[in-house]
């Protein structure tokens, strides 16, 4: 990640400020930063969402296809990630640079996906053991500006649930062959339940204190924090360890209970904002013309 | 206006071949400088349209205000042919509308388009699609075609509120409206809801009060007719995914339509790759097909297939039945035994119609005034179609165009409407143009850019030509030609090099020094593929300026010619072959019976004379090689009409005579055709036009070895050479036609013979099995064959005479010219057999004449008889004269035999039938054939006249060339 270079009066200064509770923007401790999020702004796609976290940026689309199912789980659909840093976000990220922060954020992306408490595959399941649905979730770093994990939890988040899902209809079968046919109405498309899908929560150790949704200048004062995966009721399904120094039992704890909490907060607040932007009269598209 | 306003997308899914779905984005931008297109609008920029008046006129009684149309897709896919009437005027024409109809049908479309090319002044396109305020967006579950309906409809009150803006000061009554037509109900609701006035076009069609014939054409439509509720006649059709998925697996057939020409309730589906075609029986299993379809076939279980019935059926009643499907099983035999069952299926689905427009006649109806009428088709193998219309009284004399709308399962026949009337019936023109259009005979007349490809007149032949080629001036050259030939494509000549060493010439027009390839006279021969001889008219391949004057060898002028010339030793050995493009000045045009003359007449001896003896006696060689070596001589019948010179209606009815030079210039024709196909084969081994006659499978000697059989003669088909040897062989003093029947027959066993391109087939299947010939060609006619015109060309090529082109050496190009060459040529021959059928018609208006006949087939409710003198087959009813059927025949289908008291009819016997014009009605005259000798109580009409006792001679004898 972006190496941000401060004198030790300046880091001396973050950390006071995370001492009494008031951080150099203002925020208390538990506080986001304001976030900026629009879906189904890429008309190609059948699902995105754009979301901006201050000045992390994230673009996420998502691609529906039809493909086979895998042999050991025929009754299910699969989600395939992929993450890219733009070389925009960064000059350190041009050529291969940014791909060890793009696998690091993919791997963890198909952790915390993985349990069954997220996302029910069966819904991606078109005629067992024959075809299903399979979506590829395409995510673009187009900024960083400190905590990419929440910010693009929270864009795949989105994006998984603008995503339609054009309703398919098994027409005859023939010997082994299934013939599909596709709704000619654009319309005719179906929503994943995206309740319980995982919002992350990037808790920092500076000093005695935790923070979470840290600046950039905030990641380089800390030396360990954890990244932890929420799912929508409140399960934990992912956890890991970022940074080079170590944590106390007690307050790893701690942490994940701070962790959980919080992250059932982000995501009720998502969901409530996503809702809200679904009901609103059609209007324009904002996209990048702001 | 925003430029966010004007850009729009259109989203849509996609399933792609490989089975991947894709979300199609497109922009659609959209516009507020859209002209409205009315006179009286003063808003938008356009200055004096003249297509929607300022002040329209329409005798419509249903709509009298004046108002502009707006049309509905289904208007368009449905009653097309209404569109095409000068009634219309003041349409606006959507762009959804053009847009559907595009992706829904071609055809229409394509209609459609020349409509609006034709009448710009009646027809406004609106592209509304484009328009800021008549786009409309697809909303959540709408359809498409709701889509559409709200799409034309709010374009409909855009114009009204538009128009209204513009007319104001004008009193309400005479202010312009909108009135939209559709068939549709759901959107005529619609429709009034919002205001708009809305009608169904068959409505308004009939409201017309200017056009009253107008509503003739329309089509059927079959949303509201009573058919709804009614019990299916027929099976339902699959739909197209299930078909091809079956088709895919092979559970299902897809083939071709062909219905029996002898039993209405019989087909059979040719299916590409295998050689025996599956049968069909009844009603359910030919499930709606119209001869020519392409379908997808079910086969039946084994145990459940049939073979051909031994009935011939036609489907006769004169009356209109109603929608009711007969009884079957007494129409069909099912009593057969398992040897002779063949492959039998039922169709399942239709995969593409070929409905086109059929000539015919209308069948008249027991309730006149009724509008309901059934309609038969010239040709057989198309049933009786149900039309509408309220002209039924003037219709019913003339023969008329009918096109196919639909067929519902709930309807006995197809449902269709009338196009256009042609003339009287028995009208010679009207019946001339009846088979010209039944066979797709091109018969318009040149158009300009063809004969602009023409040289000028007066046309002579420049000194460059003349040293290009050999001059073969100073040649005594003659040609031989049936009498009133203007068309001569041929010459020859002979003379003598040494003793015992001849040298013969066969000179052949150069039609391709006039026809360039590429041009648009190429084009059209090309596409007309050969000249077309009826009886009394000739349709020319190319223009008569070539035809008959320039390209014909006419004697004492000078015309360029292609020459095949051969060195001959006295026992008609070639020496030696060569070609060359000539100038040559032919001395004398013979009818055959000049020449004959000439060879016969010792006293002459002029040079022609002995040229003509030299080649006779060649010939004589040449053929006595060829049947040796097993070529056919097949037979039909062939007759020629006198014809009255003043009323041009035949007076008699004369057999063609088959004199020595008849068959002496045919056989150097042959020798041509063969030479020069081995030549350009040679040169031009992927892509030489050759003609094959294939040898015929052996169960197509089926029927002939049967009719032998009751002869008692064994006849021997294993090959051409032992079959030739047969016939020969099977001769009864008693009954001297039977060989020529036996010939007749044997002329039905076989294949067609085709064109092809030599890259196309294996060179073992180049085979002529009619001739006996490994190679062959068409040479010598090309002022009335287009094969022989490419051939010329190769050979050019071949000679280094001229030079190629791309399409000439492409064998995909020439095999395509080739199917179409052999379509044409089918339809030539089909045509010109209707000619003459025709003119037998005319022949016996007002004639009734008892003649010998021969038995071609029995079956077993009819007897099929061959009348030679007129070249004439008829079915002879086994039902009697007062319609019930007392008499008892017994069929011996192993024969076959039928035997009715001490009498018994066989296959090849003769007897004396009565031939008349059955003129019960007027408008469906045919020849009605009856029995007179041998006397069967009951069936049998009194003789007007002693039969005469003289036997027919033999008719021309004719190789299959």
């Amino acid at each position: 990640m972006a190496e941000i270079l401060l004198s030790e009066a300046e880091k001396a200064f973050i950390h006071h400020g995370v001492q009494d509770d008031l951080r150099c923007d203002g925020r208390t401790r538990l506080d986001y930063r304001p976030i900026i999020l629009e879906t189904g702004l890429v008309s190609n796609a059948s699902g995105s969402a754009r979301l901006r976290l201050a000045n992390s940026d994230i673009l996420v689309g998502v691609k529906v296809e039809l493909a086979s199912p895998s042999p050991d789980k025929p009754q299910e659909g699969r989600l395939e990630f992929f993450v890219d840093c733009s070389a925009n976000a960064t000059p350190e990220f041009e050529g291969r640079g940014g791909e060890d922060l793009a696998n690091e954020i993919c791997r963890f992306l198909q952790r915390s996906y993985a349990s069954g408490d997220t996302i029910n595959l069966a819904e991606l399941s078109i005629l067992s053991g024959q075809q299903c649905w399979v979506l590829y979730v395409d995510i673009l770093i187009l900024e960083c500006g400190g905590n990419l994990y929440d910010a693009t939890f929270m864009a795949v988040k989105s994006a998984l649930y603008a995503t339609q899902i054009p309703s398919i209809k098994v027409a005859t079968m023939d010997g082994d062959q299934p013939e599909l046919e596709l709704s000619d109405d654009p319309y005719d498309t179906k929503r994943l339940n995206t309740e319980n899908l995982p919002c992350v929560v990037t808790l920092m150790k500076i000093g005695n204190h935790y923070l979470v949704d840290p600046t950039p200048e905030e990641e380089c004062c800390s030396s360990s924090g954890i990244v932890v995966a929420v799912s929508g009721n409140k399960k934990i399904t992912a956890v890991r360890k970022i940074g080079s120094g170590s944590l106390h039992p007690d307050s790893l704890v701690s942490m994940l209970k701070t962790g959980s909490d919080v992250g059932a907060k982000v995501n009720k607040t998502l969901m409530i904002k996503l809702l809200e932007e679904k009901n609103l009269e059609k209007s324009q598209k904002v996209g990048f013309m702001r | 206006m925003g430029m966010d306003d004007m850009l729009t997308s259109k989203v849509f899914l996609r399933k792609t071949k490989r089975g991947k779905v894709l979300k199609v984005v497109r922009e659609h931008y959209l516009r507020d400088d859209l002209w409205c297109g009315s006179d009286l609008c003063k808003k938008c920029g356009q200055e004096n349209s003249d297509v929607l008046d300022q002040s329209p006129v329409s005798s419509s009684t249903l709509c009298a205000f004046p108002h502009y149309v707006v049309i509905d897709t289904n208007v368009v896919l449905h009653q097309i042919d209404v569109l095409e009437s000068p009634a219309w005027k003041n349409v606006i024409l959507l762009q959804t509308v053009l847009d559907e109809t595009r992706k829904r049908s071609t055809n229409n479309y394509k209609k459609l388009k020349e409509i609006m090319a034709t009448r710009k002044d009646n027809f406004y396109v609106f592209v509304n699609e484009h328009h800021k305020d008549t786009y409309v967006e697809r909303k959540p579950g709408e359809s498409a075609n709701d889509r559409n309906d709200r799409a034309i409809r709010k374009a409909c009150s855009w114009y009204q509120t538009h128009l209204e803006e513009s007319q104001k000061g004008i009193e309400k009554k005479k202010r312009i409206k909108v009135v939209l037509l559709t068939q549709d109900l759901k959107n005529r609701e619609q429709a009034s809801i919002e205001g708009i006035p809305s009608h169904k076009v068959d409505e308004y069609v009939k409201s017309l009060k200017d056009f009253p014939d107008l509503q003739e054409k329309l089509a059927a439509s079959h949303s509201d007719s009573n058919n709804e509720n009614r019990e299916p006649l027929y099976p339902e059709h699959l739909a197209p995914t299930r078909i091809m998925t079956g088709v895919k697996s092979g559970k299902l057939l897809q083939g071709i339509f062909h219905s029996s020409r002898d039993n209405f309730l019989e087909g059979t589906v040719s299916v590409e790759g295998q050689d025996k075609s599956i049968l069909l029986q009844g009603h359910a299993s030919l499930n709606r097909a119209v001869d020519g379809d392409v379908v997808a076939v079910e086969l039946l279980p084994e145990d459940k297939w049939t073979s051909p019935s031994d009935i011939v059926l036609e489907d006769q009643e004169d009356q209109d039945p109603g929608d009711e499907i007969e009884k079957e099983e007494k129409l069909l035999n099912n009593s057969t035994k398992s040897k002779d069952r063949i492959p039998t299926g039922k169709i399942v689905g239709i995969i593409r119609r070929k409905w086109r427009q059929y000539c015919g006649i209308l069948l008249p109806s027991v309730l006149a005034e009724g509008t309901r009428h059934l309609f038969v088709p010239a040709e057989r193998k198309i049933p009786k179609i149900r039309i509408e219309t309220r002209q039924a009284e003037s219709l019913s004399s003339q023969k008329i165009i009918v096109a196919i709308d639909s067929w519902p399962r709930t309807s006995r026949y197809p449902l269709g409407h009338f196009v256009r009337a042609l003339g009287n019936i028995g009208d010679k023109n009207t019946e001339n143009e009846v088979l010209l259009l039944e066979h797709d005979v091109p018969h318009h007349s040149f158009p300009e850019t063809v004969l602009a490809c023409l040289p000028s007149m007066p046309w002579v032949i420049s000194q460059e030509e003349v040293k290009r080629r050999q001059d073969l001036r100073h040649l005594d050259i003659c040609s031989v030609d049936p009498p009133g030939c203007t068309d001569i494509d041929d010459a020859l000549h002979f003379r003598e090099l040494s003793p015992n060493l001849y040298e013969i010439g066969v000179h052949i027009a150069d039609v391709s020094h006039f026809v360039r390839p590429d041009t648009a006279l190429d084009k059209e021969s090309a596409n007309r593929g050969t000249t077309v001889y009826l009886v009394d008219r000739r349709i020319d391949m190319v223009p008569e300026l070539l035809s008959s004057n320039l390209c014909s060898l006419r004697p004492d002028q000078d015309r360029l010619a292609f020459s095949v010339i051969w060195e001959v030793t006295a026992n008609a050995e070639i020496r030696k072959t060569r070609f060359t493009k000539s100038v040559i000045r032919s001395r004398r045009a013979f009818t055959y019976a000049e020449a004959q003359c000439s060879i016969d007449d010792s006293l002459q001896q002029n040079e022609l004379a002995k040229s003509l003896r030299g080649l006779n006696q060649l010939a004589k060689i040449m053929k006595k090689n060829r049947m040796d070596k097993g070529a056919l001589q097949l037979s039909s019948p062939e007759i020629r009409f006198e014809v009255s010179t003043e009323t041009n209606d035949p007076i008699d009815v004369i057999s063609k005579p088959m004199l020595d030079t008849n068959s002496m210039v045919e056989e150097f024709m042959l020798l041509a055709n063969i030479s020069v196909a081995d030549h350009i084969f040679k040169h031009f081994p992927e892509c030489a036009v050759l003609r094959r006659h294939p040898v015929p499978p052996a169960s197509n000697f089926e029927p002939f070895l049967k009719a032998g059989k009751t002869q008692g003669f064994t006849l021997d088909v294993s090959s051409n050479k032992s079959l030739a040897a047969s016939l020969d062989g099977a001769v009864k003093p008693d009954n001297v036609y039977m060989n020529t029947m036996l010939r007749i027959l044997a002329t039905r066993c076989m294949m067609q013979a085709v064109y092809f391109s030599s890259g196309t087939v294996a060179q073992v299947d180049f085979y002529h099995y009619g001739l006996a010939a490994p190679i062959y060609t068409h040479f010598t006619s090309p002022i009335r064959r287009y094969a022989d015109l490419l051939v010329h060309r190769l050979l050019a090529v071949a000679i280094g005479a001229d030079v190629t082109y791309t399409e000439l050496l492409n064998r995909k190009c020439v095999q395509q010219v080739c199917n179409n060459l052999n379509y044409r040529h089918k339809m030539s021959q089909y045509a010109q057999r209707s000619s003459v059928a025709l003119h037998t018609h005319l022949f016996f208006r007002n004639r009734v004449q008892d003649e010998d006949a021969y038995v071609l087939y029995v079956r077993q409710n009819a007897v099929q008889v061959l009348i030679p003198k007129y070249g004439l087959e008829g079915s002879i009813y086994l039902k009697g004269n007062d319609g019930d059927s007392k008499l008892c025949f017994v069929y011996n289908p192993d024969e076959p035999s039928l035997t009715c008291g001490n009498v018994t009819i066989r296959t090849f016997d003769r007897v004396v039938v009565q031939v008349s014009l059955d003129s019960k009605y007027v408008q469906h005259q045919k020849i009605a054939v009856h029995l007179v000798n041998p006397k069967i109580e009951g069936l049998c009409v009194e003789a007007i006249e002693t039969p005469k006792t003289m036997e027919p001679s033999p008719k021309k004898l004719k190789g299959v060339k």
